[in-house]
């Protein structure tokens, strides 16, 4: 008898696609994922898209209007597990870095002036567990081919995937790199969730944390660390801030506090 | 000895052997039963184990994790377990069906000092999913009955519902040879017949124990300890005869990964079974 | 033991020779770093380099590798990634770091993913001189007297070779006429000379014997959440450390065919994840919680076990925190002492 298949859906909301695209180019495994899962829908490889229930929905990019929030609450409701795939769905993404209300409203008419929106109402940025309940992330920007496809062989066979959590940094060892923080380049490593390999500082290039932050990250540790290096205050921030979305807004609201 | 002249070959501490689950069920909505048989013959009889030893559990794919045997080694051949669904190997374990194969090995840990016990009084303190090691010890005492003297057993739990294996331990009730006293922190059954609170409120109904004679066992969540403690001080049962089984997270069983390491001991290695000394001499046990 | 004579032209014709019968690796120059890499070229043996980044532990247990293959059908090892080899260049503290990982991985249940490479792989010793991290003679891990098959004393002159094994010595017969068995008294004393001015050599010095009490007194002492504070939980320091043995166990599946992974990958206890069981309960949830387990394993435990403590005075730790949490600033620290270190700068901007 054969093994009744998952049924899998995989949508993208705001972000660049790069997640569902990285999915698309496992081209050796492609036929292997169709194999083992029926998927439902997936806009970016098929045309026939069903939103009927689901056992697992893989979720893009940040929800950024009402229209993407109740998309995604339909997800929710239609789905028994939600994965956030990518660092836009995990943490909001680029465009929720800074998060705070009034910066937003500024930067938004900055960009957009007085234009009338008609067809959806935007919204600030956020990371799909402000909206619903997110049973595994999977980090990454974009996410990675072997992270991705142990998840998804994890998934089919029944059990929650089995993720890094510890950061780069454990990676970075394994791989004999001489840290770079200790030459004094700004690496967030020591901020930032494993599971990339550590292919920045493979090839000496300091890690921007694009896999976002782990649950431990010590911001107030790394950014003094930064800043008895001699680095800008304004860098270091931009730098913290960029791949880290809403994770990191407390400690960035408590920090304008203090300094004034 | 160097290291040149150690032979690995024969030793495969790391290797699941295959095993049946022979008959599961659930105790509790979140914890199940689980009967299981090496499917090599020789192996399954020749498994030797102690009261309070545990065996590393392996479901393809999910991984592996440890669990305390709550079958007694007087009755060989089947091994069995007591499971909460808690995590990624648990909930698989609970998806398995009978005559589904799993991987074991094992027994790892020091386990009860039975030897030590013989001839002396056990009182048994359990709470709430603590019955799984202890269960063990205490059919094994049960099998062996003429080896020990008094036999007591003290088992809280949460709801009625949450007393796992409640029928043998009403039908140790009917025992004349030992003493069962059973509480639940509450009764949402309403036909809860035996008494009201949390398991230290047993104590006052112990019958007279001969301290210097006792071996206490507890087992149970971590904040049941301090209090069950307190109360076997009182009776001056001698620390060293306080014993009680941990949970660590253990990746290997066998002394290798490190996880379960407090101070210079691995709970792998030199427990799960701890004496209240131990505790007292290590802190961060309890 | 004995102990022959190998002038310095001679010890590539003697790599060569034995280079035929394994794979050789030895430490070479990885940016202004070292590492231990199979080489081929001995021209690029550092023979002057100071600690690798990471220790002899990498070719004994690799950071990440396979440990079974599984199907429906069970679980079979795999020990595809054991080879012979040939280790040269090990310092003594490796040495030293690997006589500890034998005391974890081989004395009960010996475990055959470390036992079957340390058996396949030879240990070629080589001195070395200390640099300002090193404090192997506080640990007095500077001296071997086991460990190596042959263990070579770089002096001006000549190397002095021990022969520490049986299989050492199967390697000099190899190529024997590059050895002389006779040491000239010039030699004795330029080997005593070198000693006792790599001895003095020394810049830094930890009193380890007063460590295991000071650890007991200070347990409750605030510089833990200090420590805590500052630490990145990074994992470094475990990774570097010789005589860190943690690992954790994944399993690994496929799509199609291919069969499951059961992978094994070193582990810190630096990490939050560390001691945290299913259902969620973390026995050291917090930073310093799990600092202090490390220095406590390091400094204390491991005394109370085996009588030395499971520290080799690499200064791995030194040179590789990157807010100076090493066993330096904490030995200072347990002295009474206030560290010169990121870590106390931090706490003191804290509190201002």
């Amino acid at each position: 008898m054969e093994k009744e298949k998952l049924k899998i859906g995989i949508y993208e909301l705001t972000g660049c696609a790069g997640d569902a695209l990285l999915i698309v180019d496992c081209e050796e495994e492609l036929m292997n994922i169709f194999k083992a899962a029926d998927i439902e829908s997936f806009l970016m490889a098929k045309s026939d898209n069903r939103n009927g229930e689901l056992d697992v929905a893989l979720v893009e990019g940040s929800v950024s209007t009402e229209k993407e929030k109740e998309e995604l609450l339909d997800i929710r409701r239609r789905s028994k597990v939600v994965v956030a795939i990518g660092n836009c769905a995990c943490v909001g993404g680029i465009q929720a870095a800074f998060l705070d209300k009034k910066d937003w409203e500024k930067n938004f008419k900055k960009v957009y002036g007085t234009i009338a929106f008609t067809h959806t109402k935007p919204a600030q940025s956020k990371p799909i567990d402000a909206y619903i309940r997110v049973d595994h992330y999977l980090p990454g920007c974009p996410i990675g081919k072997e992270q991705f496809l142990s998840t998804f062989a994890r998934m089919v066979g029944g059990n929650p995937p089995e993720l890094y959590r510890f950061p780069v940094c454990v990676e970075c060892k394994w791989h004999e790199n001489d840290c770079l923080l200790n030459k004094d380049i700004p690496c967030l490593g020591p901020l930032t969730l494993a599971g990339c390999g550590s292919v920045c500082p493979d090839h000496n290039i300091p890690c921007f944390g694009c896999w976002g932050p782990t649950e431990e990250a010590n911001l107030t540790s790394e950014y003094h660390l930064l800043l008895d290096k001699g680095f800008d205050l304004e860098m270091i921030k931009k730098r913290m801030a960029n791949y880290s979305g809403t994770r990191i807004a407390e400690f960035f609201a408590q920090f304008r506090k203090e300094k004034r | 000895m160097n290291v040149q002249d150690k032979s690995p070959a024969e030793a495969k501490p790391f290797k699941p052997e295959p095993a049946r689950i022979v008959r599961t069920y659930h105790l509790t909505e979140d914890v199940k039963f689980f009967q299981v048989r090496f499917v090599d013959m020789q192996k399954a009889l020749s498994f030797n184990y102690k009261p309070g030893q545990f065996a590393m559990i392996s479901v393809l794919g999910a991984g592996e994790a440890p669990f305390s045997i709550s079958s007694t080694p007087s009755r060989p051949g089947l091994l069995e377990f007591c499971i909460r669904r808690a995590g990624t190997v648990t909930n698989a374990l609970f998806r398995l069906k009978e005559n589904s194969l799993i991987g074991l090995r094992g027994p790892y840990g020091n386990g009860f000092p039975v030897e030590a016990m013989t001839g002396k009084d056990i009182l048994i303190v359990v709470g709430g999913l603590g019955a799984a090691p202890l269960r063990s010890v205490l059919l094994y005492s049960l099998d062996n009955r003429d080896q020990f003297g008094r036999v007591a057993v003290l088992y809280g739990a949460k709801r009625p519902a949450e007393m796992i294996f409640r029928e043998e331990y009403f039908s140790l009730k009917q025992r004349s040879d030992l003493e069962c006293h059973l509480a639940v922190d509450a009764d949402d059954t309403g036909k809860w017949t035996e008494r009201v609170g949390v398991v230290t409120t047993l104590f006052p109904h112990l019958r007279q124990i001969d301290a210097p004679n006792t071996y206490a066992l507890v087992c149970g969540p971590p904040v049941m300890y301090k209090f069950v403690i307190k109360e076997l001080v009182k009776l001056a049962i001698p620390k060293n005869q306080i014993l009680m089984t941990l949970e660590r997270r253990m990746k290997c069983g066998v002394g290798k990964c490190g996880h379960c390491a407090i101070d210079y001991i691995y709970t792998c290695l030199d427990g799960p079974v701890f004496t209240y000394w131990d505790v007292i001499h290590m802190r961060e046990l309890i | 033991m004995r102990i022959l004579k190998l002038q310095k032209n001679c010890l590539f014709p003697f790599l060569e020779a034995i280079s035929k019968e394994a794979e050789l690796w030895a430490p070479v120059a990885k940016g202004d770093k070292f590492a231990f890499d199979r080489v081929a070229d001995f021209s690029r043996i550092a023979m002057n380099a100071t600690r690798t980044i990471i220790p002899a532990k990498k070719i004994m247990v690799p950071a990440n590798f396979n440990m079974f293959h599984f199907t429906e059908k069970g679980y079979k090892e795999d020990l595809s990634h054991v080879t012979d080899r040939i280790l040269f260049g090990v310092h003594a503290c490796d040495i030293h770091g690997l006589l500890t990982l034998d005391k974890i991985f081989t004395q009960v249940y010996p475990d055959p993913y470390y036992l079957e490479p340390r058996k396949r792989t030879m240990i070629l010793g080589l001195s070395c001189w200390p640099d300002e991290h090193c404090f192997c003679k506080s640990t007095h891990t500077h001296i071997v007297e086991e460990g190596y098959d042959l263990f070579f004393t770089n002096l001006e002159s000549c190397f002095l070779v021990w022969i520490g094994s049986s299989r050492g010595d199967d390697l000099i017969r190899l190529v024997p006429d590059l050895f002389d068995e006779n040491l000239t008294e010039k030699d004795i004393k330029t080997y005593i000379q070198w000693q006792a001015e790599r001895d003095n050599a020394f810049k830094t010095e930890i009193q380890f014997v007063r460590l295991p009490d000071l650890m007991e007194l200070n347990y409750r002492a605030p510089f833990w959440e200090e420590l805590g504070a500052a630490c990145l939980a990074c994992g470094s320091c475990t990774m570097v450390c010789p005589t860190c043995n943690c690992y954790n166990v994944m399993d690994k599946q496929f799509l199609g065919e291919k069969p499951g992974q059961r992978i094994r990958h070193w582990d810190s206890c630096t990490l939050p994840e560390y001691s945290e069981v299913a259902g969620g309960e973390n026995f050291r949830e917090k930073k310093f919680q799990r600092l202090k387990l490390w220095y406590t394993h390091k400094l204390q435990a491991y005394v109370s076990k085996y009588g030395k403590p499971s520290c080799v005075g690499c200064g791995r730790c030194l040179v590789t925190c990157p807010v100076q949490i090493n066993v330096k600033t904490v030995a200072a620290a347990l002295e009474g002492q206030e560290p010169e270190a990121f870590w106390k700068n931090l706490a003191k901007e804290a509190t201002r």
